[in-house]
């Protein structure tokens, strides 16, 4: 017993490196905050050019769909490492994007940043597809008879509806990005992975990775909460509003 | 009141034809409405009767046949198979306000921004002067009170009601209802019924697909009866509602007023 504690839960180990893997989980916290914010930008952009209606548009919605489908179908893994290994070599690139460096950061930080964007910029057009696909028919034709486009109707009857319905999915996938920033250790970006896994390396204790863990816990289980409050409070809401319209 | 006579056509359909798939919803209807006319339109559900509405302002685009709007073609017909490059898309939609079954109000906008939403996107109008219009028309429909309230926490007559205000705060020359009191209570209907009517008779030309037989007959100038995506039967309401000349007709108004 006592030596399953100390490989695993040992509080000095966790304490003597504690500075070394908060700093690692710190490039994770801003790993994950801007991928996410990006993930859900372009998510937005994907699910809008989705909806885009006519026939006009349709080789646009068939890219879209295409899109969505072959990042949803594509491991995290491969393709960070397709992009890590790949885009420096584009020589026709010029070097700022080749090996971006921007705001400090290096460039394996931003591949990680490109390859989680990319992934979850294809789940989150899907949840927000669900949102905009569960506002009632009649309200794009509310809109429309008031002489809007169909994108002032996206923007100020659809979306805002829409997204106020998948803000608890759109943060459940945010916490799955958060521990999907682990995966950049393969390209060497010191997050709170590879370093508490080096720590690991050198002593074969594993209270460090633990400790990484844990840090995690304390970023998730309250996310999680919140996912769960926000889906009570959603339930709760329009419930009074109109069916869907009968749509001939 | 101004008398139907008084204007030159405001809407004219010839030989309009509608099909979803394999269902020929709507199988040549011509129609002439003036200027001010109220023409209210009967029928038995499934008559093409709300089609024949939605086909007005494009909401459902005829395959065959044409339709004027203050005598300017609004759709090119058959095979012109441009979608909506097509359709007098805007020409149309600032002619005409339609008024849903279901209200449609944006459930996230209050009521003074239901009906302001549209002439500040469309109309460019400031909020001021947007905000001016949209207090005076739910003052109008009996609304001033509830200005703020969201449309969850409206009754269903308050409701349809923000919505005519909100197809009215577009300036429209003609007005569709489409069966707009069947999904109220019986105890509301007629606060609906009383704003169509005022709306009559200041002169708005006005579509009303309905079930409420004694509003036909009250308002209306001209009564149309439906049947199998074709007009069975029109003229003035005495005479189609009191002395229907056809069977299809006597046999729908008769189960009707049994109720």
């Amino acid at each position: 017993m006592q030596e399953f504690i100390n490989q695993f839960f040992d509080v000095g180990f966790m304490v003597d490196h504690f500075d070394e893997v908060l700093e690692g989980f710190w490039v994770t916290i801003q790993l994950s905050i801007i991928s996410g914010i990006l993930a859900l930008i372009w998510g937005l952009i994907l699910a809008t050019l989705r909806q885009l209606p006519g026939k006009a548009a349709m080789p646009v919605r068939f890219v879209t769909i295409a899109y969505i489908d072959v990042f949803r179908g594509i491991p995290l893994l491969i393709l960070i490492l397709i992009i890590a290994g790949g885009v420096p070599a584009l020589e026709f690139l010029p070097e700022s994007l080749r090996l971006p460096q921007w705001f400090g950061k290096k460039d394996n930080f931003w591949f990680g940043v490109l390859a989680i964007t990319i992934t979850y910029g294809a789940y989150m057009a899907e949840v927000y597809r669900s949102g905009i696909e569960s506002v009632p028919g009649g309200q794009m034709e509310a809109a429309r008879s008031l002489g809007m486009s169909h994108g002032q109707a996206m923007r100020s009857v659809i979306l805002p509806q829409a997204v106020r319905k998948v803000i608890a999915p759109l943060l459940n996938d945010f916490i799955a990005l958060t521990k999907d920033t682990t995966l950049v250790s393969v390209i060497a970006l010191s997050e709170v992975t590879l370093v508490a896994n080096d720590i690991q390396s050198e002593t074969f204790n594993s209270s460090a990775l633990m400790l990484g863990a844990l840090m995690f816990l304390a970023l998730t289980l309250p996310l999680a909460r919140l996912v769960d409050k926000l889906i009570a409070r959603e339930q709760g809401r329009f419930t009074r509003g109109a069916p869907r319209m009968e749509a001939l | 009141m101004e008398s139907a006579s008084d204007g030159g056509s405001m809407v004219s359909l010839q030989g309009v034809h509608k099909r979803f798939g394999d269902l020929e919803v709507l199988r040549g209807v011509n129609l002439e409405i003036k200027k001010g006319e109220v023409v209210c339109v009967l029928g038995p559900s499934g008559s093409g009767k709300s089609t024949l509405l939605r086909c007005v302002n494009l909401l459902e685009p005829p395959e065959e046949g044409d339709i004027h709007l203050e005598q300017r073609s609004i759709c090119r017909g058959p095979g012109s198979g441009r979608g909506e490059q097509g359709w007098e898309l805007d020409f149309v939609r600032q002619r005409v306000g339609i008024v849903f079954q279901q209200f449609n109000l944006f459930p996230h906008k209050s009521a003074l921004e239901n009906v302001t939403l549209a002439q500040e996107k469309v109309l460019d109008r400031p909020k001021g002067e947007a905000r001016t219009k949209g207090t005076e028309l739910l003052e109008r429909v009996g609304l001033g009170e509830k200005m703020n309230e969201y449309p969850e926490r409206l009754s269903g007559g308050q409701q349809q009601r923000v919505a005519i205000a909100r197809a009215l705060a577009m300036d429209p020359h003609v007005m569709l209802f489409d069966e707009v009191t069947s999904a109220l209570d019986p105890e509301l209907v007629k606060e609906v019924l009383d704003v169509m009517r005022e709306l009559a008779e200041e002169g708005m030309t006005m579509m009303v697909v309905t079930h409420e037989i004694g509003f036909a007959r009250e308002v209306a100038d001209r009564v149309i009866f439906m049947d199998g995506g074709v007009i069975v039967e029109e003229g003035p309401p005495a005479q189609v509602l009191e002395n229907p000349r056809e069977e299809r007709t006597k046999k729908f108004l008769g189960l009707v007023l049994e109720r």
